[in-house]
């Protein structure tokens, strides 16, 4: 898929912001960022309380994206653009999402809500109210997913790309440095994973780099992009955004998001755990 | 589950063991007083990512590091800058960033 079908910048995005078959959505941690304001036009996304489970540690299920994607005024047939807070990393997680359920026509707003608001444009605090839908979904594309017993039969024999930071992968952080150091989980990464954290795809104002220098990352650091890959981070959302970039911008197919990542691998008992800065062995 | 997402200004240290932590927290300014659009980012001893948060309205970060050095950079509309930190467990390196 070409890169401007998946990715829009700024320009593009002042040019159809008033175009009503064009949804831009607002996916962020918590609707705090969104309710203060957010571009002309758009709906909001809840990460936790509106695309998780609830009960189940799990996606939403089809019924629910359906009722979900209706209320919000988003219909099979409109383009939606999704842009957020945290370079992306949530609105890389709903195109993921998405995709999954098989919405056709989904695309990043490049540099997210970053770069939109460094680049001083207009952010509004109005409400925005579209007529309701009625949206249908397909069912779940499991090619996109990976679950943990793919990840420990892909050990040693598939691609395991840890997005996290070389700090989180080699165990003397346990989450990102914005959030306090206490989890259940052990330190550690996968063996065999190789560290590409998901920043190095990225420049400082949030944008993705260029095709030619996304394929060096990768094949830079060893991973031979003819074998299947999983990426995972610690709990799915860093890992869409590095996802995004193999499968969507550059186009490998054999690519899947673990959205269990590491709050459920290093919580597995009897599982191989590697610590340090080196991958580890099988 | 809790998410990976940045709280703006940072986490509050509310219900938080600092002595089990080593914060880096700040204030990022520009000639008008603390900026309140803009990203503390902190990158590790080798400049790789690790954390970034949007500025409080008082253009407040907090950051939860390791023991070591590290580096904030200050990302507001026409400017960037770096400074260099240390931090420990259980202390809480404060900054005062100006642009």
């Amino acid at each position: 898929m070409a890169r401007n079908e998946v990715l829009v910048d700024t320009e593009w995005a002042l040019v159809h912001i008033d175009d009503p078959k064009i949804v831009f959505v607002e996916v962020d941690e918590d609707t705090a960022a969104y309710e203060a304001n957010h571009i002309r036009g758009a709906v909001g996304l809840n990460w936790r309380t509106e695309l998780q489970d609830g009960v189940r540690r799990d996606i939403i299920r089809k019924e629910s994206i359906e009722a979900l994607l209706s209320a919000k005024g988003i219909a099979n047939d409109d383009t939606v653009v999704l842009y957020g807070g945290n370079n992306n990393w949530f609105a890389a997680y709903a195109y993921w999402y998405l995709k999954l359920y098989g919405h056709q026509d989904v695309r990043l707003l490049d540099g997210g809500r970053k770069k939109w608001e460094l680049d001083g444009l207009e952010l509004v605090s109005d409400p925005t109210v579209r007529p309701a839908t009625t949206y249908v979904a397909t069912e779940q594309d499991r090619s996109l997913r990976s679950f943990r017993d793919d990840v420990l039969n892909a050990i040693g024999t598939k691609n395991l790309v840890d997005v996290r930071s070389p700090d989180e992968y080699a165990g003397r952080l346990l989450a990102p440095a914005h959030l306090p150091q206490e989890t259940s989980q052990v330190a550690g990464h996968v063996p065999t994973a190789v560290n590409i954290p998901w920043s190095k795809a990225a420049n400082d104002d949030g944008t993705f780099k260029s095709d030619d220098e996304l394929k060096a990352l990768y094949e830079g650091a060893g991973v031979d992009l003819g074998k299947d890959t999983i990426a995972y981070c610690r709990i799915g959302e860093r890992s869409s955004h590095t996802w995004f970039v193999l499968r969507e911008l550059l186009g490998i197919q054999n690519v899947t998001n673990y959205d269990g990542s590491w709050t459920e691998y290093g919580s597995l008992v009897d599982v191989p755990v590697a610590v340090g800065d080196a991958p580890g062995q099988a | 589950m809790s998410s990976c997402g940045a709280v703006v200004g940072g986490v509050s240290l509310d219900h938080v063991d600092v002595t089990k932590q080593a914060v880096i927290q700040g204030v990022i300014s520009n000639s008008a007083g603390p900026v309140a659009t803009g990203y503390a980012r902190l990158n590790d001893a080798n400049g790789d990512f690790v954390a970034e948060v949007p500025l409080s309205t008082r253009g407040e970060f907090r950051f939860f590091a390791a023991p070591g050095s590290w580096t904030v950079v200050a990302l507001i509309p026409g400017g960037t800058s770096r400074t260099d930190v240390t931090a420990e467990l259980g202390q809480i390196a404060d900054l005062d960033i100006t642009l």
